[in-house]
């Protein structure tokens, strides 16, 4: 994770000026896993009142943006869960699925992955290619999307994910393998198919 | 031996499996004659890669490339205002 730019970070400043110093830093931490402007803005409040009756807890052993960040992390798990039991259902999925566009009678390959390249250091330059990887993320439907990100982004287990979900972990396995094949599939679509024509 | 003969959709099953749990031997041999044979699966099994560590740069990429990705006037009014009556209100 980055940190902004502020000098003497592991030192805590006046928490007057807190919300001008980490405000858009944390919102942005938080759009990016919840993609929901009002959802955003309404943890980054909690997170900074949180942050105020806690800080006496601050040690100074990482620096305050990510100390902050840390606590913003639980308030979205915290929030994924109960979303998750007011919609318990919504969209579980019971059953691997065949991919039948992509794979023959015979479980074959039919459209067989194409050879990516470049490597993600390499596309961190590209802007077009990070705008198509948010495109992507935000086809797949809710829960996939959450349980994809604590997945990735948070590096969460699948059994800890699941807890969050209250879903068994063979289904938590095969939503991630859904999650996975579909985007894979839609930056091949969107972005590698473009990036190797235009190679040639 | 023949338990150890999967085809491309299984493998790439079993393949997303492995980057969330350690799958049995006779799986993670199963997966490694399959690459070793499969030019299709392998390039898969590398697109994953490369998706899991874009999903973790997308975080510095966020950070770093979208500035201007900022709360509103009136949402940052709104925080500083509950904040500051809570900074009050513990002192």
């Amino acid at each position: 994770m980055n940190e902004t730019g502020t000098a003497d970070n592991r030192h805590m400043p006046d928490p007057e000026t807190w919300v001008d110093r980490y405000g858009d830093y944390l919102y942005r931490f938080a759009l990016s896993r919840l993609r929901n402007r009002v959802a955003a803005e309404d943890l980054v409040q909690e997170t900074f009142l949180a942050a105020l009756h806690a800080r006496e807890n601050f040690k100074g052993h990482s620096s305050v943006t990510t100390w902050l960040a840390g606590i913003l992390k639980h308030k979205i798990i915290d929030h994924f869960r109960k979303e998750s039991r007011e919609r318990p259902v919504e969209d579980v999925e019971p059953f691997t699925p065949a991919f039948d566009d992509l794979f023959d009678e015979k479980g074959k390959w039919k459209i067989g992955p194409s050879k990516w390249t470049v490597s993600p250091v390499e596309l961190y330059e590209r802007k077009e290619f990070w705008r198509i990887l948010t495109l992507c993320l935000s086809e797949l439907s809710g829960r996939l999307a959450r349980i994809f990100t604590l997945r990735e982004l948070e590096e969460l287990s699948t059994k800890e994910i699941c807890k969050v979900f209250d879903i068994s972990t063979t289904n938590c396995w095969v939503m991630l393998y859904r999650a996975r094949m579909l985007l894979r599939r839609c930056l091949e679509i969107n972005w590698f198919s473009v990036e190797n024509y235009e190679g040639k | 031996m023949s338990h150890w003969m999967h085809n491309c959709r299984e493998i790439t099953r079993m393949v997303s499996e492995s980057m969330d749990r350690k799958l049995p031997l006779h799986q993670r041999i199963g997966i490694r004659v399959h690459l070793f044979m499969c030019k299709f699966c392998s390039r898969y099994r590398k697109q994953l890669l490369i998706l899991r560590e874009a999903m973790r740069l997308q975080e510095s990429f966020v950070q770093d490339t979208k500035p201007s990705l900022t709360l509103s006037p009136e949402a940052r009014e709104r925080i500083k205002r509950s904040f500051i009556y809570s900074l009050n209100k513990s002192q």
